[in-house]
């Protein structure tokens, strides 16, 4: 009896997993908010599409199609690309580390991702973790006007494995955003 | 002796007309507005007397055909401000995306005061609020509501969109609303 059931369970797995496989096509956009001083927490959980369909459609100041102007003005020349090809290219290393009183910034490369930390020391207190994987280097997309293709970017999380992608705590709020 | 009594005209056109009529508004789609008013001064029991109950039911064909004689010169003066119009893209492309989206909760919000829940099911998008002062559940039918805003010229109001959102929505409760002071208002569709 035992066998049998054994092997009902077995046929019934093998039979579900490529369902739940096809299921799992979606990826989903999740931002985690919780505010200390008012107990609130707000979950947000959309789908990739949903947010890049909204993104795509906006038309609002500085902000037209997915793309958002960066408004560095003219007399700042900066080549983002050249940048962003010198980084990914970069091997593994820290590369930025400033220490003062308000705050610890430190910007490493390690295992094909960037990251990104922010200790502030007064204030809030905030804490921030940026992990930016490479493949988001690639999809990072400067228009010839100081613009930047954010529908682009966040088209690349759909490569992306799941994980956290912004995580900042602090006195006053946490927020979270990953990926799944 | 062998005679058969068959049925009178007048008889087989009374039945005919019945069941004709009975077809008709079984096949209707009708909205019940259902209002309680408890009396929760002394108790908090949701099943105390009912002082007052007042339950309409509505056929939406009866409002399909009133919207047809309102003349368009009173929506002249209600248009649709032009920013409003702007956004028609985003808000018909971000309804379509939502509607391919597998279903999901969605929002969840957690305070000391409310608590506020939105689901994808199906074709509908399933609000739950649930408040220190009110409890409100409200069942939207997205495929009703682009259908609507696809149809609708984008310039003025227009009541026969909310009719139409109306024949879309599902069988069950749209909106329930109860409240501390003890109103229970439902809107059904049937």
């Amino acid at each position: 009896m035992k066998r049998k059931v054994l092997i009902l369970v077995t046929i019934a797995v093998l039979l579900a997993a490529p369902a739940a496989y096809a299921g799992d096509e979606t990826r989903w956009v999740n931002v985690h908010v919780t505010e200390n001083s008012s107990n609130t927490n707000v979950e947000v959980h959309l789908p990739l599409n949903l947010v890049l369909t909204v993104l795509r459609n906006v038309d609002v100041e500085n902000f037209h199609g997915g793309h958002v102007d960066l408004e560095l003005g003219d007399d700042m020349d900066i080549n983002f690309p050249e940048i962003m090809a010198a980084v990914k290219d970069a091997p593994d290393g820290k590369f930025v580390t400033v220490t003062s009183d308000e705050a610890d910034v430190n910007v490493h490369k390690q295992a094909g991702n960037l990251y990104v930390t922010v200790n502030q020391k007064e204030d809030e207190m905030a804490q921030v973790e940026v992990t930016m994987p490479m493949e988001l280097m690639d999809a990072l997309s400067f228009g010839e006007e100081n613009t930047l293709d954010i529908a682009a970017l966040l088209q690349s999380f759909d490569k992306l494995p799941d994980g956290d992608i912004v995580k900042v705590t602090s006195t006053e709020a946490n927020v979270r955003v990953w990926i799944e | 002796m062998n005679s058969q009594r068959g049925m009178s005209t007048f008889g087989a056109v009374l039945l005919a007309g019945t069941a004709g009529l009975l077809t008709a508004t079984l096949m209707m789609d009708w909205m019940v507005v259902d209002v309680h008013v408890l009396d929760v001064s002394e108790t908090d029991d949701i099943h105390a007397d009912v002082p007052l109950h007042i339950k309409v039911p509505f056929p939406l064909v009866i409002a399909d055909i009133a919207t047809g004689f309102i003349p368009d010169e009173v929506f002249e003066d209600a248009r649709i401000p032009p920013e409003a119009r702007v956004h028609k893209e985003l808000v018909l492309e971000t309804i379509r995306a939502l509607l391919d989206t597998p279903d999901a909760e969605l929002v969840k919000v957690r305070t000391e005061d409310a608590n506020v829940d939105i689901y994808k099911d199906g074709d509908t998008l399933r609000i739950a609020v649930d408040a220190d002062d009110a409890v409100v559940r409200c069942n939207v039918p997205i495929d009703g509501i682009l259908e609507a805003l696809e149809d609708w010229d984008w310039e003025t109001v227009d009541p026969q969109m909310l009719f139409d959102i109306l024949h879309a929505a599902e069988n069950g409760d749209l909106v329930t609303v109860a409240t501390e002071d003890g109103v229970r208002v439902a809107i059904k569709m049937w």
